[in-house]
């Protein structure tokens, strides 16, 4: 009723009525596209570390601490991940029961097609990540899902990211409603605070990037996906992006959706598409 | 001597903790509950919540009923917390969007 009667005003005196933040608030509209979005979102991140350039964003902390990437760079000589790659390509290639394969279920083949996930589906009017278009595939199949935060589902997230290296993240957002709602969910997901701790993701990927959370230090929130799937130390495996938003979860002492729920995946995209331009680099290691 | 006897026994009798009864402590673990599918709906269950139910739940099970009334109560008072930043974050997450 409140917002109807708003709303009757702004269209009685045009748009010369200066609306408080309140009240757009109320009305629910943001005055923001994605596109200017993430030109803010970019614009901040390169303010806040000019020295970084865009391609390094997707390393995370060790784009923006000099300890920590001296510490990577001798990580780096035995990657902790080369067995993911390498069980998650024979997995790839090994066809199911029916003699299908995973590529007959992706654009190229599946090969290197990792920068343009999540996408949204204009015809199930949801979004898809890669996780979730690999379980898709092998339903489709005729196979059982595979577990989504560690495992098999890893290791071929990390093969299919490792044929896009270098890839530049290429989201894009239909001119569909759907679309924009999936989006705005994902971005009210992103800076809204939850748990008993009250933080949002953005209270530890924004405005405290680049400092340290005890012994972590915390990585920027522009190219943070770009890595995954990785291996992390503090975990002793591989994990995917729905580990990491789990984890992320229970850290601020809230109760973790469960993967590949409608909201994380509405995050994802997101974040991923903030990320536009940045290259993909995974998979990756984190300590 | 027999007044001062009486008035010590009705003293102690007025002063004695009262035991929580199994239909108390099953009332507050319901309430606490439905407080909690409140905070979920909004999406914002708390961890800490969830142990105290589930820690309600096994004291009334140990017939345990002040421990069992304690714990509800406990995470009832987390989920209105949760419930509280929940309502307050609905329009407060404007504020943090980088523009």
């Amino acid at each position: 009723m409140k917002a109807t009667v708003l709303l009757s005003l702004i269209v009685l005196f045009g748009s010369s009525v200066d609306m408080p933040s309140d009240v757009v608030r109320a009305l629910g509209a943001e005055s923001s596209t994605p596109a200017a979005d993430m030109d803010a979102f970019q614009a901040y991140f390169h303010g806040r570390f000019p020295n970084v350039k865009t391609a390094d964003f997707a390393n995370g902390p060790y784009a923006v601490d000099a300890d920590m990437r001296k510490q990577w760079e001798e990580i780096m000589q035995f990657p902790p991940y080369d067995f993911a790659i390498d069980e998650g390509k024979t997995a790839f290639e090994t066809p199911f029961t029916n003699g299908k394969t995973y590529a007959d279920c992706f654009d190229n083949r599946g090969i290197g097609v990792r920068q343009n996930f999540p996408y949204f589906d204009t015809k199930s009017g949801e979004v898809v990540t890669l996780d979730l278009a690999i379980n898709r595939c092998r339903i489709a199949n005729g196979e059982k899902p595979l577990p989504y935060q560690v495992g098999m589902m890893a290791s071929l997230t990390a093969y299919m990211a490792q044929t896009s290296n270098g890839k530049p993240f290429d989201i894009k957002i239909p001119d569909d409603p759907r679309a924009i709602t999936a989006y705005e969910d994902g971005k009210k997901y992103f800076y809204t605070r939850r748990g008993q701790l009250g933080f949002s993701c953005s209270s530890c990927h924004v405005g405290a990037s680049g400092h340290r959370l005890r012994g972590d230090i915390l990585a920027p929130a522009l190219g943070i996906l770009a890595s995954f799937p990785i291996y992390r130390s503090d975990w002793g495996s591989m994990g995917t992006i729905d580990r990491r938003f789990t984890s992320c979860s229970s850290q601020m002492r809230s109760q973790p959706l469960p993967p590949q729920d409608v909201s994380y995946r509405n995050l994802e995209y997101f974040l991923s598409f903030m990320s536009n331009g940045v290259p993909i680099a995974g998979p990756g290691t984190r300590p | 001597m027999r007044i001062l006897s009486a008035f010590t026994l009705l003293l102690m009798s007025c002063c004695a903790t009262h035991a929580a009864t199994q239909q108390e402590a099953e009332a507050a673990l319901a309430a606490a509950r439905q407080k909690e599918a409140e905070a979920g709906k909004l999406g914002d269950r708390w961890l800490p919540a969830e142990a105290m139910l589930k820690a309600a739940q096994k004291a009334l099970e140990d017939q345990d009923f002040d421990h069992a009334l304690a714990a509800a109560a406990e995470a009832q008072a987390l989920t209105e917390r949760a419930i509280a930043q929940s309502k307050e974050q609905e329009t407060a997450w404007h504020d943090a969007v980088i523009r």
